[in-house]
């Protein structure tokens, strides 16, 4: 081995990066397999167990009309096993897999693809048919197999979830024990097999029904997808129930085979090891997995809206505004001076909490965010009024508004302004002290803008100036740039 | 230069080396030995003079400061007419200010440091908490003894906290899954005060003075335990509180004595009719205390049943076979000083209510009549066994363990010797304490969700419900009034 490609092993391998803030230092070691997937490692020490989360780069912000839902529904396939994992005989459990698919593009094809739903008799047939071959699949299923392995072997935390842009598989085990994830999550990294695939939308339609039976999630749902009407925001990561109900195995693995590739992942380790002990299995279990094809970057836009919009409500959720704005996307220069502000507004000892909760005895609680997402944000408040005090939605919709145009003109106080700095870096130690939220938080913002934006995020917070708030108030809180949600409980039910 | 770069290169080979060929499957791994010894919790007890009894843990890996306060209080100790009192004091604790101090400027004043202050009153204990940077550790630290120790309760904030309060009363009904959880307590409990619930009346029958006398009789040295963690020198950090707390003193005690014995539910389906899509269900009946010495075969028995996830019986049988849930399960509840209770839970959608129903009730059957297999106790009993570790990661909560430990008079060696229970358990245990407390004939089934579709079924199990056993249909109270709310 020359001592040139050394050097190279060197720097790609055990690129160490280290990031300062306040006197914390968030110190990331970095290794990039050759086929671009990116480990991240921060060593801790201690207790005898390591968090192992692995992030791809697939929410529902990849999917279109007639598949939503599919990157979360997807997830769940992703338990059903591989070629090795969750079946005894995988040549007979395949066969009997493709005959099921068969029979299913009939049933769906008639269902979905005729009028009035189709010949029920028909699809009573095939799916008689169905039945029984799903019967005689499980004979070669081991069912939950990677969940059992990892529960056997001390994992904790076992889970995974899907964002608008993100989906995450998690595990934390004995820190002896990483090899286990790095095989099953290899494994399935590179065959994933979608068995029991129509049970398990069966499942994820249960799941979509214990939101709805949420009072005001439907309203809430209407809300979001009026004010997002060109991005994929539009949507929930839950998706709609109709196309839940149509989409098919072919989408799901259309799905997997685009976004499921290393190219497109960063796997995060944080806990007791050795980092070359990481880098090393690592190697062998991810390395030898092909890249896959580069990902266009998805194509959305924010169009204006032109006018404000309005939308009400009525059913047996408590009555409540929302106001929402549009915002510019994660890592924008304004940024910053946003989260500023949502704090100053929106925080427990915020000026509308003090003004409308404590001073004027409008409301029983009221709130203000700011959501920078990776392709669009939302600025938004929401408020409960005191019905016992005759107070209407938009009642509090007036007062808010009324503190809008006053920090428009005069912006807000130093010292509301050094409050928010000094809670944004307080926040940032505390969420050092969980292994499994600093794995979360760095895993995730490594996929969009890298991790060491953490850090940048948090020099920029400390630059905001009161200049940055009343241009950013200005710039934003406009009814054109708005949508308001009233949402009144119905009585008598 | 060079002699890093082959360092690391040696470095790098040897890793490799020793995995030797890749496993492709977890069978083919074979994984080194890991030792762990818990935390002795001995070694982070002091003692102040006065009585204040704390767990303290020096953790210099962050520049923060966590302390919490055990206090032995909560809402079960609050008598019937002034239920509710739990959550304004809750609410109006820390609001309330100090003698000294307002309440409004305390929040401002934490905030403004990035901490964090809460008060919280559970059922029988409550718990004030407080993390700031280590550099604000001296003022914190007066400010939290300060809360502690002298709160002023001012009628504003009181008012307010109450009035939010009886607000948000109209909410109690709104979430299926809060209504089945109160109405299957109240089932199982009955009318105790485990189950009583505030109205605007019994809301407007505390007053601030409650609040006060609540603090007067029950916050005193001799009845906290302090937990306490992060960036200080132990011995400089103890001698600070001891010259805080050196004038407070200690009162006699003196707890409401409680009633266990509790009214057994007739066997059969109870009904609470909501316009929902699902029936959210939970069947049962009482469980089990916690310092019961079946309690860790209990364990396995239920990881095995319903509560280890994918792994466990109830969720391959209700979600993973037929696709009927989300969520599903069976769990035993705990609570100090009472038997929790026992419930396999399912939520799915109305025409498959009554076939989730009887697959659960299929599996509480089978685990009293058949052992377990050994594949179901080696996932079981590693299960516990391997993640034991887990718990002791965040000092903080540790040190809260070890003060609730204290608190519940639990013995100090619960952690030291907790594997070894664990892994003492047997299949012919494990088949004894399904028997003894699992009984399906005397399961309460509680059903929140549209009795015509739920009563209907479907076609794997036609309704109706009446094949479960008698059905009662129950009424919800206004939440308001606590009257009956007349269904139509």
């Amino acid at each position: 081995m020359s001592k040139r490609t050394l050097s190279v092993i060197l720097t790609v391998v055990l690129l160490a990066a280290f990031g300062r803030a306040a006197d914390v230092t968030l110190d990331v070691k970095e290794h990039v397999l050759d086929n671009g997937l990116k480990i991240l490692m921060i060593p801790k020490p201690g207790v005898p167990r390591v968090v192992c989360h692995i992030y791809y780069k697939a929410g529902s912000v990849n999917e279109r009309p007639g598949i939503t839902g599919i990157a979360h529904l997807h997830e769940h396939m992703m338990f059903k096993g591989t070629k090795v994992m969750g079946v005894t005989d995988f040549a007979k459990d395949s066969e009997i897999d493709r005959r099921i698919d068969e029979l299913m593009d009939r049933i769906y094809r008639e269902m979905f693809w005729t009028d009035a739903g189709g010949d029920p008799e028909k699809i009573a047939g095939w799916q008689k048919e169905v039945d029984a071959l799903v019967a005689a699949q499980k004979e070669f299923i081991i069912k939950d197999d990677l969940w059992n392995h990892y529960m056997k072997n001390g994992g904790t935390g076992l889970n995974a979830s899907t964002s608008n842009e993100i989906t995450g598989y998690y595990v934390t085990l004995p820190s002896n024990k990483v090899e286990l994830q790095m095989l099953l999550e290899s494994d399935r990294m590179r065959d994933p097999v979608f068995r029991e695939f129509y049970s398990e939308k069966d499942v994820v339609m249960e799941e979509r029904r214990l939101s709805e039976n949420r009072p005001g999630y439907l309203f809430s749902e209407q809300a979001n997808a009026s004010f997002f009407v060109a991005s994929p925001y539009h949507w929930g990561v839950i998706g709609w129930m109709d196309d839940l109900r149509k989409i098919t195995k072919e989408d799901v693995i259309e799905f997997n085979k685009l976004y499921y590739a290393p190219n497109n992942a960063v796997a995060i380790y944080v806990g007791d090891f050795r980092p070359p002990d990481i880098i090393a299995l690592a190697e062998k279990y991810f390395g030898p997995i092909p890249r896959g094809k580069d990902i266009e970057p998805i194509r959305t836009f924010v169009p204006p809206q032109d006018s404000e919009k309005r939308i009400f409500g009525e059913g047996p959720a408590p009555t409540s505004l929302q106001m929402m704005f549009h915002i510019p996307p994660d890592g924008h220069r304004d940024t910053a001076a946003l989260s500023v502000l949502a704090s100053v507004l929106g925080s427990g000892s915020g000026r509308l909490t003090k003004l409308l909760v404590r001073e004027k005895e409008m409301a029983v609680s009221v709130s203000a965010f700011s959501r920078p997402q990776w392709y669009a944000g939302s600025f938004r408040f929401s408020a409960t009024p005191r019905l016992d005090k005759g107070v209407k939605p938009e009642d509090l919709e007036t007062e808010i508004w009324a503190e809008i145009e006053k920090i428009k003109k005069e912006g807000v106080t130093q010292e509301e302004i050094q409050k928010a700095k000094n809670r944004g870096e307080a926040m940032f130690i505390r969420s050092l002290a969980s292994s499994a939220g600093l794995a979360m938080r760095v895993g995730r913002t490594d996929l969009h803008r890298g991790w060491r934006s953490i850090l940048s995020d948090l020099d920029a917070l400390k630059d905001v100036t009161n200049g940055d708030i009343k241009r950013v108030a200005a710039a934003y809180f406009e009814k054109s740039n708005s949508l308001t949600a009233v949402y009144n409980r119905r009585t008598g039910r | 230069m060079r002699k890093i770069l082959s360092a690391i290169a040696a470095m790098t080979i040897v890793c490799v080396g020793l995995g030797l060929a890749q496993a492709t499957h977890p069978s083919q791994l074979k994984f080194p030995a890991l030792a762990f010894d818990p935390p002795d919790p001995q070694a982070f007890r002091t003692e102040l003079a006065n009585g204040l009894r704390a767990y303290v843990q020096e953790d210099r890996s962050l520049p923060l400061f966590n302390i919490a306060a055990l206090v032995n209080f909560g809402g079960l100790y609050v008598p019937r007419d002034k239920t509710g009192l739990a959550s304004v004091l809750s609410s109006a604790y820390i609001k309330g200010g100090t003698g000294t101090r307002d309440g409004e400027a305390i929040e401002e004043r934490i905030d403004f440091l990035g901490g964090m202050l809460s008060f919280n009153v559970g059922e029988r204990v409550s718990t004030l908490s407080l993390s700031v940077l280590s550099k604000d550790l001296e003022e914190g630290l007066t400010l939290f003894f300060d809360v502690l120790m002298n709160p002023a309760f001012r009628e504003d904030a009181f008012n307010l906290a109450r009035a939010r309060l009886i607000e948000q009363l109209r909410q109690a009904n709104d979430q299926p899954a809060a209504v089945l959880s109160r109405e299957y307590e109240k089932l199982i409990y009955g009318d105790h005060p485990l189950t009583w619930q505030a109205t605007r009346k019994t809301y407007e029958n505390v007053t601030a003075a409650d609040l006060k006398d609540a603090h007067e009789r029950f916050f005193f040295p001799e009845n906290i335990i302090l937990a306490v963690s992060g960036d200080f020198k132990k011995s400089e950090l103890m001698a600070r509180i001891e010259k805080i707390v050196s004038g407070w003193k200690n009162k006699p005690l003196s707890l409401p004595s409680f009633l266990t014995d509790f009214p057994v539910p007739e066997p059969g389906v109870y009904f609470i009719q909501r316009p929902i899509n699902q029936g959210y269900i939970s069947l049962g009946h009482l469980g089990v205390e916690d310092t019961s010495p079946d309690y860790f075969a209990i364990q396995v028995m239920n990881f095995i049943l319903g509560g280890g996830s994918f792994t466990s019986r109830i969720v391959t049988k209700v979600r993973s076979d037929e696709g009927l849930s989300y969520s599903q399960g069976s769990r035993f509840t705990t609570r100090w000083g009472f038997p929790g209770t026992f419930s396999g839970y399912v939520q799915t959608k109305s025409s498959t209510v009554g076939y989730a129903i009887s697959l659960i009730l299929d599996e509480f059957r089978r685990i009293r009549s058949e052992p377990v297999t050994d594949g179901e106790m080696e996932t079981a009993i590693n299960f516990y066994v391997e993640s034991f570790a887990g718990q002791f990661e965040m000092p903080q909560t540790t040190m809260r363990s070890f003060a609730m430990l204290e608190m519940q008079g639990k013995p100090k060696d619960y952690y030291r010797t907790y594997r070894s229970k664990i892994e003492a358990v047997t299949k012919e245990r494990v088949q004894e304490v399904a028997q003894k407390y699992i009984r399906p004939e005397k399961a309460a089934i509680l059903i929140v969700g549209d009795w015509e579709p739920c009563n209907e079924g479907g076609e794997q199990w036609p309704g109706p419900l009446e094949k479960l056993g008698k059905v009662r249909r129950l009424a919800l109270t206004d939440p308001m009034t606590g009257k009956e709310i007349k269904t139509p």
